[in-house]
């Protein structure tokens, strides 16, 4: 291996960002499914040969570790003899490949120079729908994966240039929505093939040998980089437990997930044997993902502008028990796998801050998808409306939580109420923040909001794939918690019912209500502490109200004609109380 | 065309930027302009103005001579970034006030993603001035709910007491039916007249609430700072004596309005200023045949690119400025913060990096001697000798070579083991890279072959890194303007008054009913005209081109296509289809042509042709290329080139015909042009340097 100087070291890299940002965006603006375009739930990399990213596009940090693992599965299925210039490789297996579920489809075309196998340009993104008993493949009261939609091991799609019609043809016998599975799959195969010309001309022009030098040099230097961070961190321990409300099927049994790091020199172990048991129902992550919420942490705390590549996945070496809810057997179901991740991520963030100097930050609102399907009496053909809902973040040192955001690995766009109403048979009634959802601290947790729908058609099959219901999201340093969230359907009716945080298949007529109430964000340090001023603005703009100023911060806020004073005197005799 | 009244004949156009304010003036008679730069003034932007107007009155014009004035200013655009606004209200349908507060409910993607203290940016309409409005309309423009009038009166006179200076109001579907919009104009008037008042349904009657109401909020928060300072403007320019009723303000869009008309929608002007650059570049090409252009405009801090196919700059509805989106149609000008300023420095574990942060004006570039320490590209730049230290904006200024030299060699050449002039010249490699991104992120990423284009190098240091730019890009010219300082303020010569329609809906191109989408067209068409007929333009002078925004059903993102005049037929909609097709196989790769169609919007376009300034070809004055040479010095121009002897020509002396071959460097008061070893350079009889690839 030559040596890269350090100029074209830093022209290498900035050509792989253009490569992947050009790929996200074919991949955005050729998506069909609202998921893709409107939420835009995709992610993009380059791979060396070897399955390692080298490069990556992220929108959602989890991505990172399913493509790894996704090339892991083809390097097994084929050797290189069976590996051409014009294939394309699918997968969305949990188990034989990296996908976190089968709605999340990989696409990884092998990339040649001069007839040479040198990567692989890859993409994963989420399908409206790829079967299994509820629409949008993730039911809740799923035992095995094979009660998860169809299945697909890495497997040859594309065939030197040619794609196979048998397995589209699978895939889409397979789909609640075929155009769009196959519509967004041929997408993901052109911004793969857009990647892989791209990477064949940065190599014609810098040289083959210098590219792959190159490789292992921004490795290297992402290694060194994260290393140095670590290191500059006194030697300790950390410990951090979270909740997730339940695993779809024992309803009143939380699922622990915990996390022991410690922290040598420059080297961290994190340990997870104390996690629960697997489940019954699909709370399981597989390792892969466990992998990906340890270098989303790290990159956090390390620099947000990380050059990510294999450099930050070779610092993390994790310990996980085999039947766990970390590290399940197969064929153990895995379909809601996001708000595990969340618990993890956020016992990460807590073991974390007892050994770095990081500012701290509370708990947030995890995150959350509705999906309503059936047969549209609009069009006759099958749909599936999919939202992704995020609510309030944690607060944090020397700042509050923010209101209506998706928080820590999730980070889709919400869809415009106008694009939702056009296209599915379903109205917004309300949709607004929730007053005293933040958790109150000295810095208040961000707001959850409501979302409340009226059912237009007939037989719509809802489904909620959420949490933070029963557990709520964490204050910190003496905050309080947020307040959870809340499903109920016909509120106000005869039949209300308030439905658990993951919920199948409810069928619902046309006038009737589902209300969702999202998470709000825990707080930071003791409400008290919290400036008299601050509180009387958050009652001003209506995220506090005068009763839980009160009650919770000790502040008494007046109503004075159209607005709000601040009660000084009658402030401090509350406050003094306390003393 | 030629202005018709023969008295008055300087045209003045001007740019407010941060440091200077451009001024170019165009003396109809004789074609000549001038131009001058006069120190910017930001608190009272016009000041400066008044300043250059004088100017050109102290060299004998007259004020009456004045036969139009055009203005590329950054009031409203400061008063957005600054959060200097005015104090906003905001009518929402009643319960869905989290429309504007969720916003898109993402932290963004890149490293956004990974900031645990990421902000959203503040609420320009905040939520004690938030009202909600009992009505609703649903997606086929049907009212579901009246409005309740007497609600919405008791809360405009909240907002009144609350002594709310303007108000935006964004329902939800009023794109398609603005019946309640209307409504609360009208009890506007009754109630509250002095009040600013921006419709979602005036500003951008377009699908995706969202978009619309950030549009709309911030037209609302901008529109009194301008109105205001426009009005100022105009009666201070009054006094001198000034009587043409021409003053324009240049927009986004890359068109100008009347100040009448940007005083009532500020919101299209907030990229007012990186616009006259890009239509200097399209006015300046088109003189000379060229129709293919990159512009790359480089100044201290941050390089702007944008791409003009055939004569059409490529336009964007997903603008956003400080995280907040402006959906209305704008130049697509892609910015990246590479500048003179930007900073290059050894990371904590060896890796050279460079940007994105920039040294600014103050202390700037150690070579400016003023206390800066951290090396920049202009730094880089004298260090291999591109830049005189002793002739740098034509000798003003007195540059400090020897302590850029001793800097870079301790912080970046020793630290990395490499030669000082190879680290200054590895330095100026990665941010040429950089801005080599943006370029291809507005070209060869949306499908356009980088071979067929032109590169339009202006700003203070576009000329210097376009050559090499080009040569890496393999874009085959460059064209370097004969003013490339003050390329914005002369772009403000060259336009014409430019207002957006549309109008949303949502329809399959197969289910699209033909007399309900042309009496649609129609309605924007008479607006369009009455518009530009109070704006005193006469029919002979309107031009207006119609649109279809269309995508495959089910796609989320729409192209906009230009479609026949309407009234529209059934082989119009079929030849739409076509187009449509042929446009997403060149900008996405792939077409589907058994995929149903959909319709999404109905957009116009409509020009008042301003007569256009016919600027003069040089003077061809016999003058030989070496009687423009100044001397020589030793540049290094990479490690395959080596340090090379450099002819040296003063720019002033260059025109028609001149020839010259790289290595060479032209020096002018605001700029300096690079011609590489491999290049060579001709200068066309509008005096632009044209440098292409030696054969």
């Amino acid at each position: 291996m030559s040596i890269v100087d350090p100029v074209t070291l830093q022209v290498i890299q900035a050509r792989l960002a253009g490569i992947v940002q050009e790929m996200q965006n074919s991949l955005f603006r050729t998506g069909y499914s609202t998921i893709i375009r409107e939420s835009q739930d995709a992610s993009c990399a380059i791979l060396n040969r070897q399955g390692e990213v080298v490069a990556q596009h992220v929108v959602l940090p989890l991505h990172m570790g399913a493509f790894p693992a996704c090339a892991a599965g083809i390097l097994k299925n084929y050797s290189a003899g069976e590996v051409h210039e014009g294939d394309a490789f699918i997968t969305n297996h949990p188990y034989l490949g990296g996908s976190p579920h089968a709605p999340d489809m990989a696409v990884l075309s092998p990339i040649f120079f001069q007839g040479e196998w040198v990567g692989f340009a890859a993409n994963l993104a989420h399908k409206s729908d790829i079967g299994g008993p509820v629409p949008g493949s993730c039911w809740s009261q799923a035992r095995e994966i094979y009660q998860e939609g169809l299945h697909v091991p890495p497997i040859k799609y594309v065939t030197g240039y040619q794609t196979s019609k048998d397995i589209e043809a699978v895939l889409g016998a397979n789909s609640r929505t075929p155009e769009l599975v196959i519509g967004d799959l041929r997408g993901q195969v052109g911004a793969a093939r857009l990647g892989e010309k791209r990477f064949q001309e940065m190599m014609e022009r810098y040289g083959k040998e210098t590219i792959l030098s190159s490789f292992e040099q921004l490795f290297a230097l992402t290694e060194a980089k994260v290393r140095a961070e670590i290191a500059s961190w006194p030697d300790g321990v950390g410990e951090g437990e979270r909740f997730v409300d339940s695993d779809g099927i024992d309803l009143d049994k939380p699922v622990r997930l915990h996390v022991r790091i410690e922290k040598k020199g420059k080297d961290l172990l994190f340990d997870f044997t104390g996690c629960a048991d697997q489940t019954k129902g699909p709370a399981n992550i597989r390792p892969t993902i466990v992998r990906a919420a340890c270098c989303y942490l790290l990159t956090c705390l390390v620099d947000p502008a990380l050059a990510i590549n294999y450099g930050l996945a070779k610092v993390i070496d994790i310990k996980v028990r085999d039947g766990s809810v970390v590290n399940p057997h197969f064929p153990a179901p895995v379909n809601t796998y996001n708000p595990t991740v969340h618990a993890l991520v956020e016992s990460l963030l807590e073991a974390s801050s007892q050994i770095t100097p990081h500012k701290k930050v509370g708990d947030g609102c995890s995150s959350r998808s509705i999906i309503i399907g059936g047969r549209s009496n609009k069009t006759g053909k099958g749909y599936v409306q999919y939202e992704i809902f995020g609510g309030g973040s944690g607060g944090r040192s020397g700042k509050d939580g923010v209101s209506g955001t998706n928080v820590n690995q999730s980070n889709a766009k919400i869809a415009p109420i106008e694009i939702i109403e056009s296209e599915f048979s379903t109205r917004l009634r309300r949709f607004e923040l929730i007053p005293d959802s933040g958790g109150p601290g000295a810095f208040r947790g961000g707001l959850g909001f409501v979302r409340e729908y009226e059912v237009l058609d007939n037989d719509a099959r809802f489904s909620l794939r959420s949490t933070k219901h029963s557990v709520a999201p964490k204050g910190i340093d003496g905050g309080d918690d947020g307040q959870t969230g809340r499903c109920t359907l016909n509120p106000g009716q005869p039949d209300e019912r308030v439905i658990p945080s993951r919920f199948s298949d409810h069928v619902l007529h046309p006038g009737e209500i589902f209300s969702l109430d999202t998470p709000g964000g825990g707080g930071l340090g003791d409400p008290q502490e919290r400036d008299p001023q601050r509180v009387l603005n958050d009652v001003r703009h209506g995220y506090v109200t005068q009763e839980k100023a009160r009650e919770a911060y000790r502040v008494a806020i007046d109503a004075q004609g159209n607005d709000f004073v601040l009660n000084e005197s009658e402030t401090r005799a509350l406050r003094a109380q306390q003393l | 065309m030629v202005d018709e009244t023969p008295m008055p004949k300087y045209r003045v156009t001007v740019d407010t930027g941060g440091t200077f304010s451009d001024f170019v003036f165009f003396n109809e008679d004789s074609g000549e302009i001038g131009i001058t730069k006069v120190p910017s003034t930001p608190k009272e932007p016009f000041q400066a103005i008044l300043a250059g107007v004088k100017e050109l009155l102290d060299q004998g014009a007259a004020a009456g001579e004045i036969s139009f004035f055009c203005h590329g200013t950054t009031v409203g655009t400061n008063a957005l970034l600054e959060e200097k606004g005015a104090k906003t209200g905001l009518l929402v349908t009643q319960g869905f006030r989290g429309i504007y507060e969720v916003m898109e409910q993402t932290r963004g993607y890149g490293p956004a993603t990974y900031d645990l203290f990421f902000e959203k940016p503040r609420l320009l309409a905040p939520p004690f001035y938030t009202e909600e409005i009992p009505e609703r309309v649903d997606f086929r423009g049907n009212a579901l709910k009246p409005i309740d009038v007497e609600t919405a009166r008791e809360a405009i006179r909240r907002l009144k007491k609350k002594d709310v200076q303007s108000v935006a109001v964004c329902f939800l579907f009023s794109f398609l039916n603005p019946d309640h919009e209307l409504k609360i104009k009208d009890l506007f008037a009754e109630e509250f007249p002095q009040a600013g008042l921006s419709l979602s349904y005036e500003v951008l009657p377009q699908i995706r609430e969202f978009y619309r109401m950030s549009t709309t909020v911030i037209n609302a928060y901008i529109q009194p700072v301008m109105a205001n300072y426009l009005g100022h403007l105009e009666s201070r320019m009054r006094e001198l004596g000034v009587t043409t009723p021409k003053l324009y303000i240049m927009q986004s869009n890359g068109g100008v309005s009347t100040f009448q008309g940007s005083s009532k929608k500020p919101v299209a002007t907030v990229l007012s200023g990186p616009a006259g650059g890009v239509i200097a570049s399209m006015g300046t090409c088109e003189r000379v045949g060229i129709n293919n252009i990159i512009t790359f405009d480089m100044g201290g801090t941050s390089c702007d690119v944008a791409l003009i196919h055939q004569g059409n700059p490529v336009i964007t509805t997903q603008g956003k400025i400080n995280l907040r989106p402006i959906a209305l149609p704008m130049l697509d000008i892609h910015t990246v913060s590479a500048g003179g300023g930007t900073i290059a420095r050894i990371d904590a574990v060896g890796g050279l990096q460079v940007g994105p942060d920039s040294a600014g004006a103050d202390p700037g570039p150690v070579c400016y001697d003023r206390g800066g320490e951290n090396i920049t590209i202009t730094d880089a730049n004298m260090v291999i000798g591109v830049l005189d230290p002793d002739h740098f904006l034509g000798g003003r200024m007195k540059l400090n070579k020897s302590k850029a030299e001793r800097l870079l060699e301790d912080k970046i050449a020793k630290p990395l083991k490499m030669d000082l002039l190879e680290a200054a010249d590895g330095v100026l490699d990665i941010i040429n890279v950089k801005m080599e991104e943006a370029i291809k992120a507005v070209s060869s990423q949306r499908g356009y072959d980088i071979r067929d284009f032109t590169l339009v190098a202006f700003g203070g240091g576009g000329p210097m890194h376009a050559g090499r730019m080009a040569l890496d890009l393999g874009i085959p010219s460059v064209l370097i303007p004969l003013t490339p300082g003050v390329h914005s303020a002369l772009g403000l010569l060259m336009s014409d008054v430019k207002h957006d329609y549309v109008r949303s809906k949502l329809v399959g191109l197969d289910d699209l009913e033909l007399n309900e989408i042309n009496p649609m067209f129609s309605r924007l068409i008479d607006q369009a005209r009455a518009d530009l007929h109070g704006e005193g333009f006469q029919d002979s002078e309107i031009k207006m081109e119609p649109y279809l925004d269309l995508r495959y059903a089910g796609q989320g993102y729409e192209l906009t296509v230009p479609c026949p005049m309407p009234p529209l037929t059934k082989q119009d909609l079929a030849l739409m289809r076509g187009r449509f097709d042929t446009m997403h196989e060149q900008n996405s790769g792939h077409k589907a042509e058994t995929e149903p169609v959909e319709l999404v919007s109905l957009r116009l376009i409509s020009f008042g042709l301003v007569p256009q300034a016919k600027l003069s070809p040089g003077k061809v004055t016999g003058r030989t290329v070496e009687q423009a040479t100044t001397g020589t010095r030793k540049i290094f121009f990479g490690k395959r080139h080596g340090l090379l002897d450099t002819q040296i020509y003063n720019r002033d002396v260059l025109e028609l015909g001149h020839k010259i071959s790289g290595p060479a460097i032209v020096e002018q008061l605001d700029t300096t042009t690079v011609i590489h070893p491999e290049q060579e350079a001709t200068v066309d009889n509008y005096r632009n340097i044209i440098i292409r690839e030696q054969k």
